[in-house]
């Protein structure tokens, strides 16, 4: 009778330990991902900490200026205006630092970014559904042009070095990186926009005309106000990227394996193909995704060249009208949401890369 | 001009020159070099770093590392009784040639694989390019499966295996059961064993010879290692900036010593046996190829330098008298 | 008497020293990276281009002085002798407003580039050669200066904080421009340490100052003088963007404010278009300039890139 609880006993203890084997074989099998997470988890809270202290540099007491006015609005007391003002910026200057950090965070879990105290009703989170729609389409679209033009082309520079290609290519390379993207922007502007008067300098879509939907004018509307702003972020960017693939690619050409692969009588196409776009994609694969997660933040000039309604045009907006609490919520979206896609990109990059995938 | 070739030939080289045109000047890397290679046998090729033993070796399959061209001489490939000009093939017929006929294992096994693909599919893929599509995918396994066991590997492991995933004598192993895939008929080892151990070298060079004898393929081996050459070539060429000084069976060359330079060279290399007293090294640096004596090249690190090795070269070998050494005084010091 | 006397050949030993110092380890690399910046076609063109604009920044303003008087009468006047390019639409010359800006507009760039390429340095050769906690503190803090949006803070911190001149501008814009820089010195000091000279050193038990200075300095310094060139570029790129939008306006003849104030009244109009092309077409040549200047050095000081 004692022997079989005994032995219960020592089955569940094994079995505990098995468990706490396998959890712990869990963790070291996939130790790569956990550091990955870990790293971006502290980096999102310090950036949180960093974004809050910044907010703390705004002088004035921007409580009390909009009590005064949810009291003009709203008609209330001054005391209960007051009292509503703290709870919608989620911010009380008569507390500590620890105690409005809290509050801060608080916040920021429960999905509230910031509240704007001179528009009522509007707030980050509203400007994010209704703004980054427009960013990601314009900024996007020419993210992938320009990384397909600039990857091809550079692959194929490299591959023809000394040529005419590759000539013009650097030519290329060096005009598109003397321009800073929005002074590209304002001079299509005024070139297509002001004195040609071939496409609109302003707005998203023909409010009047058109009406928002699945539909032909609609979505002509649309591709006709992002033409310009797509055409110009292609122009600049295509540059880098044939740059930092040309440079890719003639790393890659000088490995042995090239040579072993012509010498095993291969063909050029496979060579170039299989060998060196596949080889030299690889670190271009991990820029792709940073430039992704930055383009969540806005091309904020950009977009006020064009004045596009996107997240840049609004934080650039918003910071002119001194609308600190939405601005503060904005840009820290942006940042995480560049921890969050750089994440996505380590974790992912393994499954392309077959040498990290083991080392992992 | 035509010559025909001697049948017991396989490769001949006839006075070939190559070029490297650079920006403001041309490096000649080699000159007037002659050389054949013996059907079934292993010639050596040996020389000091720099002196253009891989550049001419590699011009055998046209695979001189850019932006280096044949600027003269022939490289002639004996293929049962026709003679095929490798320098003047067809971008095609080079294409089909090159590991068809001759094959190579590279001086740098460890980064001559690509990194992105599996071992397998490096062999399947050559197969593909060279016109074996229709065979089916089992024949192909079942062949690769052969070469593998043939070196020696844990088949089932290297074949699914990355490069990164094998170490280095692994990797060389696969070079040469890759060099053996279509059945060539020369093979040229570019020091197959620097970077190895001496118990994998020995391992290499057993496996090689073996090869050599089961299936009678020719073999290019170049190396610095006199010892290697000793135990495993059959004929040896010595080439020094550029041009092959002596050529011919290596107990011969070995024994007499005739030319100076490799008399230095065998001089230098250490015994286990003898103390280090007899080692003497060659006095001087090798030559600089932009800057090349007057006279005969190694004049300046010559002990027995007379006053014509200053002025006139002396005459190259040629492939129909190849038991001249290149020195004025040739078996007469 | 005598410790007076061993004071003074103590402090005169000490200037000896000092002056040694600055000849062999300033005056002579200096001297010697000078001759190699103009041994290289690209970056003798960058650098010269390069001293026009320092020239014109300095003596410019006193040959064609500028006044920010109005002129009304005079606005929008085509080029002419008088006024090389023309007058704006309060009649002020556009040639001397261009000339009077770029003094400030290097300010901004040398000064932001000098801030952020000593953080920048310190801090990564801090990191990667201490390593442990300092590298994982330093690295995690650069990491999230890399992951904010750095213009919008740009704007953010212009509009809060008062600019008054091009060095608290300078300062606000390498706030963010270290944390690159810091990053690339890292990993190349990372990687140095590996080599065998710096492990030679360590074997030796040479002291850490002797191997921050006298072994990785050099090795770092083209990658420190190429970084530099850049930070000027990105320095201009950033100022000229903040001022675009409106936000410190500080100074009216600096390039990006009449870029701002043409484009506020209106592109439309040609004249405005062309006022603000000078600025626009300077700032391409300076920034053409700058990136010659560092290709340039990039391809005399790593040799193994030249062979690509």
């Amino acid at each position: 009778m004692e022997n079989a609880v005994e032995n219960k006993n020592n089955k569940f203890i094994r079995y505990l330990k098995l468990i706490r084997q396998h959890i712990a074989q869990f963790f070291v099998k996939y130790r790569y991902f956990f550091i990955k997470i870990g790293i971006s988890v502290i980096t999102l809270a310090l950036t949180v900490i960093l974004l809050f202290f910044l907010l703390r540099l705004i002088p004035g007491d921007i409580v009390q200026e909009y009590a005064l006015k949810l009291q003009g609005n709203r008609g209330i007391p001054y005391e209960q205006a007051y009292e509503l003002a703290k709870d919608l910026l989620n911010y009380d200057p008569n507390e500590n630092i620890f105690e409005q950090f809290g509050r801060y965070i608080g916040g920021l879990f429960r999905g509230e970014l910031g509240v704007s105290y001179i528009e009522t009703g509007v707030s980050a989170n509203t400007l994010i559904a209704t703004r980054l729609p427009w960013t990601l389409f314009i900024s996007s679209v020419a993210l992938f042009l320009s990384f397909f033009i600039g990857t091809a082309v550079g692959c194929y520079a490299a591959n023809n070095r000394g040529k005419l290609v590759d000539k013009i290519s650097s030519g290329y390379i060096a005009i598109s990186g003397s321009i800073p993207d929005y002074l590209m922007a304002l001079l299509l502007v005024i070139i297509f926009a002001f004195q040609l008067r071939l496409f609109p300098n302003a707005g998203n879509y023909n409010a009047f005309e058109t009406t928002p939907g699945f539909n032909l004018p609609f979505i002509g509307s649309v591709l006709y106000h992002a033409f310009l702003p797509i055409l110009a972020y292609t122009l600049v960017q295509t540059g880098t990227w044939i740059l930092q693939m040309r440079g890719s690619a003639i790393g890659v050409l000088g490995e042995d394996y090239i040579l072993s692969a012509r010498a095993r009588g291969l063909s050029e196409h496979t060579i170039h193909k299989k060998y060196v776009k596949k080889n030299a994609m690889l670190p271009m694969i991990t820029m792709l995704g940073v430039s992704f997660g930055a383009l969540f933040g806005g091309a904020t000039l950009l977009e006020s060249v064009f004045n596009y309604p996107g997240i840049g045009l609004e934080i650039s907006n918003r910071i002119i009208s001194k609308d600190y609490m939405v601005v503060q919520g904005l840009i820290f979206f942006s940042s995480a949401m560049v921890i969050c896609v750089n994440l996505l990109v380590e974790l992912i990059y393994p499954l392309i890369d077959p040498r990290v995938r083991r080392a992992a | 001009m035509v010559i025909n070739m001697n049948k017991e030939n396989i490769v001949e080289f006839r006075d070939v020159s190559i070029a490297y045109p650079l920006k403001k000047f041309t490096l000649q890397a080699v000159t007037n070099a002659s050389l054949p290679l013996k059907k079934g046998m292993i010639t050596a090729l040996v020389g000091e770093s720099g002196s253009g033993k891989t550049t001419l070796a590699s011009s055998l399959i046209q695979c001189i590392s850019e932006p280096g061209k044949v600027v003269g001489g022939d490289i002639v490939f004996n293929d049962n009784g026709n003679e095929i000009f490798i320098n003047k093939l067809k971008d095609k017929e080079l294409r089909k040639f090159r590991w068809e006929k001759v094959s190579m294992v590279f001086q740098a096994a460890q980064s001559a694989l690509n990194p992105v693909m599996k071992v397998k599919d490096h062999f399947i893929e050559t197969m593909n390019q060279h016109g074996m599509k229709k065979v089916t995918m089992e024949e192909k396994e079942a062949k690769i499966k052969k070469l593998l066991n043939f070196v020696k590997l844990d088949v089932d492991r290297v074949m699914d295996s990355y490069p990164h995933e094998l170490s280095g004598g692994m990797k060389q192993r696969v070079m040469i059961a890759f060099a053996l895939l279509l059945d060539p008929e020369v093979i040229i080892l570019d020091e197959p064993t620097t970077a190895l151990d001496v118990i994998t070298q020995y391992f290499i060079f057993t496996l090689l010879k073996k090869i050599n004898k089961e299936m009678g393929i020719s073999m290019l081996l170049m190396t610095h290692d006199i010892s290697v050459v000793a135990k495993f070539a059959d004929y040896v060429a010595v080439m020094y900036g550029g041009r092959i000084m002596e050529y011919g069976d290596v107990h011969y060359i070995f024994k007499n010593r005739y030319h100076p330079y490799t008399r230095g060279l065998i001089g230098a290399t250490p015994s286990i046996l003898g103390s280090t007293k007899d080692i003497e090294a060659i006095e001087g640096n090798p030559p600089n190829l932009l800057d090349l004596p007057k006279g005969c090249i190694f004049n300046p690190r010559c002990k027995y330098c007379q006053k014509i090795c200053q002025e006139q070269e002396p005459e190259s070998l040629s492939i129909d008298n190849m038991s001249k050494g290149k020195c004025h005084f040739y078996k007469e010091i | 008497m005598a410790n007076i006397k061993e004071f003074g050949s103590k402090v005169w030993s000490i200037i000896c020293l000092v002056s040694k110092f600055i000849y062999e380890s300033i005056l002579i690399p200096i001297w010697n990276f000078i001759k190699k910046i103009f041994k290289n076609p690209k970056s003798a063109v960058g650098m010269s281009i390069l001293i026009v604009f320092i020239l014109i920044g300095i003596f410019g303003p006193l040959i064609f002085p500028y006044s920010a008087e109005t002129d009304v009468a005079n606005k929008y006047l085509w080029p002419s002798l008088e006024h090389p390019f023309g007058t704006d639409w309060l009649g002020r010359d556009v040639f001397r407003q261009i000339i009077a800006g770029t003094g400030n507009m290097l300010q901004i760039s040398f000064y932001t580039a000098i801030i952020s390429v000593l953080i920048g340095t310190i801090l990564g050769i801090l990191a990667g050669y201490v390593g442990g906690v300092v590298d994982k503190i330093i690295m995690s803090i650069t990491n999230i200066f890399l992951s904010i949006p750095s213009f919008p803070v740009y704007l953010l911190l212009a509009a809060v904080i008062v600019i008054n001149g091009s060095l608290s501008f300078a300062l606000i814009i390498s706030l963010f421009s270290w944390a690159g820089l810091c990053r690339a010195i890292r990993i190349q000091v990372v990687s140095l340490k590996e080599r065998d000279f710096i492990q030679i050193c360590h074997v030796m038990h040479m002291s850490r100052t002797h191997i921050i200075f006298n072994e990785l300095m050099p090795n770092l310094f083209s990658y420190i003088a190429i970084n530099f060139v850049i930070s000027m570029r990105n320095a201009i790129v950033a100022s000229v963007g903040i001022m675009f939008v409106g936000l410190a306006a500080y100074d009216p003849t600096n390039w990006g404010a009449i870029m701002q104030a043409a484009r506020d009244k209106g592109l439309v109009n040609v004249q405005n278009v062309i006022i603000l092309l000078y600025p626009l077409i300077n700032i391409v040549i300076f920034q053409a300039s700058t990136l010659l200047l560092s290709n340039g050095l990039d391809e005399t000081l790593n040799p193994r890139l030249k062979v690509m």
